[in-house]
């Protein structure tokens, strides 16, 4: 019996493992990687030209590729080598371009760590405040009730 | 008219540059008369300008073709609506209404500071007027909105289809209103730091005009979201252009500066920060105009280009130099004693949320100008589009969303971990319930998952927040409920009335989740009486209706939408052709419901066999965008509305201002 669940175990394992790899490229997934050329400026599978010349016969094209096995990077690396890096509608992880990705969270990091800086310095200069059960004590119940008079005053 | 109109922005240059002279020798010397000629000059300058949009305004609608403006956006068959819109349709006539704009807030500055603020007011509208010289600059010298054609045509070119929308009626003009008013904020904190008047007046005087400039910067983009989602017809209403984050990344800076503006009210402390956020607020509002009219980097919106770009940057590098000077200058001045507790406190929370929040601007801000970047060091002319700016934003709106459930259950000064579970433990088993429930219907996405989840853990604060505040009335001043939830937003309007924003903030992001993962799309070619199906609907393909006017010729669809067998709609997609400017356009058709947005497009027409090819987006929940936009209004309505104790100190105010006047008749010259 536990062999069984160790095999029904590995077998979903590798199903969810590799069930990306084995879903279906489709046109959409593909065409969002690729800019349009005609000059609107949004990707292959958004362009706004419903006659576009770019656009339309290349969303035709990407599909027979699917039909005939291709998967997305081999599309995609295929459209780069024929119209250059200006076709991929994201920069590449390699090169000068990696830094299009890192530097966002690079600043952020940065601005992080400048803030914890900043906290740790505000924090020594700031002078222990008293503890809640002083506090409460050295309110004289006058006082108090001065207070709870304002407080309904001001609701 | 084209030359009174030009006569008045002339005059209007001249009494710019006399209001900058008056107002900084009437500061310096304290001539009290100086000050209040340069208020004068700044009210002339203002109706100067208005006289010039009135002459433009004019000549768009009696197609005066001899004025090259009139002749290259407008035309006879255009209709009234849209001339009186094409005043922003050219790059002259969006540089006038910017410039209209302007000088009608340093208007309203002027009245409002003539009996407060003495000591930096007159500064600030110097500031203001500097900017105004700018454009007015430019307006009389560079890109002149009434130049005159040799030879009159007979017929003008037309607006751009694209534009001939009614959302591009209040579109420009709200998202100009936001754009420009970040001025008054920006001209105070310049004032301030020429004055060395650094405490919290600046801020006090422009805390409305701050939220008034971000209310119109949501409505702009709001509003272009919707424009791109009625008129481009593919079915997004975001695609990342390069105007989009233009306009995108001052409200998120502006968003940043009113909460961390709170910290400084509160405790005085992030007076560098603040004042350095509003200045970057400015920079990228004149940053957004420079990307829509130098052509520097390519954009769906660049409708207009021209030479104006090494001004525009110029001037840009200009100001962002001066401020970063007086911000360094008067750094000492700014330091005050801070005092931070604890990583478990709303001031905590409040700089991370300013961190994600600039955080994004940044990422927006430098996939904006990569590519103007790898060209100049690469040589290669790449694209920065949709994947790269959600692949970033994407886990930081997260840690945003997040931290907006902190804010408001997290107090001041620190907060202990046991309160720290009191008080998160419902809105966290809610977020948790919510995920579980998802999960539960199959959906498995992970963002959407997280997304989701931490609206409702968001959401289950807001409703804590408020279920609190009304159980204090009930129990404090024996009030009803629905009477206590009336006081309670009406007496703390600004806490409540964010709160109410945060709602629609949030209602906004589970539409644009919603219709980013499950949009399903459908292209059929159908002959007429022929039906296909999309999702839960059936479309019947009815008829064709053909229509010439004088302006366009169009090809209306008809079309029979049924849901279990039962009539829901008849839509009317159809293709548009503009004869002026011989261009084609798409008219879609959108059937909105709170679950799905059925969105036909007809893509084609086959005159010979009478075949129309439609493209279908079965997009979920991209009404709750509109919806949370909506909400947001409400909530900075409610957040800016004056309540009680603010209208009792302005009446105390304006009386002992009254018996000031009354006790010195001879002060002034007002």
């Amino acid at each position: 019996m536990p062999r069984i669940w160790t095999i029904i175990a590995a077998i979903a394992l590798l199903l969810f493992v590799t069930s990306p790899l084995l879903a279906k490229t489709t046109v959409d997934e593909v065409s969002q990687g690729l800019t349009c050329q005609c000059g609107c400026g949004l990707t292959v599978a958004n362009c706004n030209h419903p006659e576009c010349s770019f656009s339309v016969p290349l969303r035709g094209e990407i599909s027979r590729l699917i039909d005939k096995g291709l998967d997305r990077p081999a599309i995609i690396a295929m459209y780069r080598a024929k119209f250059g890096e200006k076709i991929l509608s994201a920069p590449t992880t390699e090169g000068f371009n990696l830094l299009a990705w890192v530097m966002p969270f690079f600043a952020i990091i940065v601005g992080g760590g400048a803030i914890v800086m900043m906290f740790g310095r505000w924090r020594n200069e700031t002078p222990p405040a008293a503890s809640v059960d002083d506090r409460v004590s050295v309110i004289d119940p006058k006082l108090r009730e001065q207070l709870d008079a304002e407080v309904k005053r001001q609701l | 008219m084209p030359n009174l109109g030009q006569l008045a922005l002339a005059i209007a240059l001249i009494l710019a540059l006399y209001s900058i002279a008056a107002n900084l020798f009437g500061a310096r010397r304290g001539a009290t008369d100086l000050i209040v000629s340069a208020r004068h000059a700044i009210w002339a300058m203002t109706a100067m300008v208005a006289i010039a949009a009135v002459s433009l305004w004019v000549g768009l609608l009696t197609s005066d073709f001899s004025m090259e403006y009139v002749a290259s956006y407008s035309s006879t068959t255009l209709p009234t609506v849209y001339k009186i819109t094409s005043l922003w349709g050219g790059q002259q006539g969006s540089l006038l209404l910017w410039t209209l704009l302007l000088s009608t807030f340093a208007s309203i500055v002027a009245f409002q500071n003539r009996r407060r603020n003495p000591d930096i007011a007159p500064y600030a509208l110097a500031v203001m007027a500097i900017v105004a010289v700018f454009f007015l600059g430019m307006l009389n010298f560079v890109t002149r909105p009434f130049d005159l054609l040799a030879v009159r045509p007979i017929e003008g070119s037309d607006l751009n289809p694209l534009l001939q929308n009614y959302w591009m009626a209040i579109h420009p003009p709200s998202l100009y209103t936001g754009y420009v008013s970040t001025t008054v904020p920006f001209a105070f904190a310049s004032a301030a730091l020429i004055t060395g008047k650094l405490d919290e007046t600046w801020i006090r005087t422009t805390r409305r005009w701050a939220i008034f400039s971000w209310f119109f910067l949501t409505l702009g983009n709001l509003f272009g979201a919707r424009w791109a989602y009625e008129v481009l017809g593919w079915g997004g209403y975001w695609a990342w252009d390069p105007v989009e984050n233009a306009a995108f990344m001052p409200w998120l800076v502006m968003t940043a500066y009113l909460h961390s503006v709170m910290i400084q009210e509160r405790k005085d402390m992030l007076k560098v920060w603040n004042l350095a956020l509003i200045g970057l607020a400015f920079f990228l509002t004149l940053f957004g105009t420079f990307i829509t009219r130098s052509g520097v980097i390519s954009s769906v919106h660049s409708f207009t280009q021209s030479g104006l770009g090494p001004y525009f940057l110029t001037f840009l590098i200009l100001v962002a130099l001066i401020y970063i000077a007086a911000l360094i200058y008067r750094v000492p001045d700014l330091r005050s004693p801070a005092e931070f507790e604890s990583y478990l406190s709303r001031e905590a929370a409040f700089l991370f949320n300013n961190l994600i929040l600039v955080g994004i601007a940044f990422a927006v801000f430098w996939g904006t100008i990569f590519p103007v970047l790898s060209e100049a060091v690469r040589g290669v002319k790449i694209t920065v589009g949709p994947p790269f700016f959600n692949r970033v934003n994407g886990p930081l709106a997260l840690g945003l969303i997040f931290l907006m459930g902190v804010g408001p259950l997290i107090a001041w000064r620190r907060m202990t971990v046991k309160n720290l579970a009191t008080h998160f433990a419902a809105p966290a088993i809610i977020g948790i319930a919510t995920g579980l429930v998802l999960y539960g219907i199959e959906i498995k996405q992970w963002y959407v998952l997280t997304a989701i989840s931490l609206v409702a853990f968001v959401a289950g604060t807001i409703a804590v927040e408020f279920g609190r505040g009304v159980s204090a009335r009930r129990h404090m001043v024996h009030e009803t409920t629905p009477r206590a939830l009336v006081n309670l937003v009406s007496k703390n309007n600004r806490r409540y009335g964010g709160y109410v924003i945060h709602i629609g903030v949030i209602l906004a992001f589970v539409g644009i989740v919603g219709s980013s993962f499950f949009r399903a799309e459908v292209k059929k070619s159908v002959h007429p009486g022929e039906a296909f199906a999309v999702g839960p609907y059936m479309l019947r393909f009815v008829t064709l209706t053909p229509l010439n006017t004088p302006h366009l010729e169009s090809a209306s669809a008809e079309v029979e939408v049924t849901r279990n067998g039962r009539h829901v709609a008849t839509m009317s997609p159809a293709k548009l052709f503009y004869k002026k400017p011989q261009q084609p356009a798409t008219h879609v058709a959108i059937r909105s419901t709170p679950l799905y947005d059925l969105y036909v497009v007809l893509a084609g027409i086959d005159d010979q066999s009478g075949m129309a090819t439609f493209q279908v987006f079965l997009t979920p929940l991209v009404f709750w965008l509109w919806a949370g936009g909506l909400v947001m209004v409400i909530g900075t309505v409610i957040t800016m509305w004056p309540n009680v104790r603010e209208r009792a100190a302005i009446a105390e105010v304006l009386s002992r201002g009254k018996q000031e006047i009354a006790a010195e008749p001879a002060r002034g010259g007002e």
